[in-house]
């Protein structure tokens, strides 16, 4: 079995942070956890090449590092991908994750990593991948490759993969069939049985977890901050010229409101489902508060208001969704320096 | 607001209902734009704190 490994500039061996601008480069043969993996995988599996980019030469040649894993990966002629484990790190964990899912979907072959649940390369790429949950602490790397080993092969064998907890994987939300013992309205009443008498039970409906977002320390000068207006109300220049669905939005668009004292009705229109759109339509402001906004930053209680607002619709969307929508106007907001958001929410 | 504390959201601040969360189509319009100059300034406060009190 060849084995392609991908890792980044710590696990390499290259360094840390002082390193995370490191080129993407090749090794022949196994390097640090390559080797142990190649033990566990067993069967004569033998890692022949070994990928190394530095995290953030990674996450900044998002394209060009993916092509250039797909070349390394078709030229190696791989049977398995495999990428990290990256526990709790971010940037490690997001290109571990886009290169795992361009090799399945261009390759065909079958792919595995390992991170932690609050990694966003997690949130990111839990629904395409087997992301082995790795948890954040590097110290239980044997236990996370064994994971990771046993579950590769089931896949190189195309043998059925069990259920999240029993392969340690971060669950996919995948619905999929199986026979059960008890109807539904059995199995419930049980579980309100159990509940009354305070027993443990395990219900059936896994509500979505959210990652606390750290926040980040208040603005210290107001008088010099730059503002940014962003809404999920749907509001779109006259002709929605970005075409932004009405209901589970995939786009966003953002506005010039340079020179603008205020909204005006005549040129906005609504792209949102759900709420009655009549009053906003009237008198933007009420959504997208421009004119108080330009009061405030002519009485230079505001440092700045950045000439375009962000604009999606925030209704039936799902999570994987909303997060790329968020981190790409995050994005945006940070490259032009700005330094707080008013996000108005319908 | 349920929803922005359900998901976690950082400084959430209420706004005036959902049809018009930065205006009040009840009142005068001098007085609606005196709602909404409150409620950006609730939200700059907010984003002058350090935490979500």
């Amino acid at each position: 079995m060849r084995v392609v490994h991908y890792l980044n500039q710590f696990f390499a061996g290259l360094g840390g942070e002082e390193k995370a601008g490191a080129l993407f480069e090749t090794r022949e043969g196994a390097v640090g956890p390559g080797k142990l993996l190649e033990q566990l995988l067993g069967d004569g599996a033998q890692v022949v090449m070994t990928l190394v980019s530095g995290d953030n030469y990674a996450v900044e040649n998002q394209q060009s590092i993916i092509a250039a894993v797909l070349e390394k990966v078709r030229e190696a002629n791989a049977d398995l991908f495999v990428a990290g484990p990256c526990f709790q790190a971010g940037r490690y964990g997001m290109a571990a994750g886009a290169l795992c899912s361009a090799v399945q979907a261009k390759l065909g072959i079958p792919v595995i990593t390992g991170m932690a649940q609050e990694n966003p390369g997690s949130d990111l790429y839990r629904e395409t991948l087997f992301i082995i949950d790795s948890g954040d602490n590097a110290a239980k790397m044997r236990d996370v490759l064994t994971r990771m080993a046993t579950l590769a092969k089931k896949l190189l064998a195309k043998e059925a993969v069990g259920l999240p907890k029993e392969e340690g994987y971060i669950p996919r939300g995948l619905i999929r069939d199986h026979f059960v013992e008890k109807t539904a309205a059995e199995r419930l009443v049980e579980m309100v049985l159990a509940k009354v008498k305070n027993e443990p039970f395990e219900s059936e409906m896994i509500p979505t977890a959210f990652a606390p977002v750290p926040m980040p320390p208040g603005v210290r000068d107001l008088k010099k901050a730059k503002l940014m207006l962003i809404t999920d109300g749907g509001l779109v220049p006259k002709g929605n010229p970005d075409r932004i669905q009405s209901s589970a939005a995939t786009r966003w668009g953002s506005y010039s409101i340079k020179d603008c004292a205020d909204l005006r009705g005549e040129d906005y229109e609504i792209s949102h489902g759900g709420y009655d759109p009549q009053f906003v339509r009237q008198d933007p402001n009420r959504l997208v508060p421009l004119d108080v906004m330009r009061e405030l930053e002519q009485e230079g209680v505001i440092g700045e208001l950045y000439d375009e607002f962000i604009s999606t619709s925030g209704l039936a969307n799902p999570l994987s969704n909303t997060r790329r929508m968020g981190r790409e106007m995050a994005e945006k907001a940070k490259r032009l320096g700005i330094d707080a958001i008013i996000l108005t929410s319908t | 607001m349920p929803i922005a504390e359900m998901v976690g959201a950082n400084r959430p601040v209420l706004g005036n209902g959902i049809v018009h969360v930065m205006g009040d189509a009840k009142v005068s319009v001098d007085e609606e734009k005196r709602v909404r100059r409150q409620l950006v300034q609730k939200a700059l406060e907010a984003l002058q704190r350090d935490d979500n009190s």
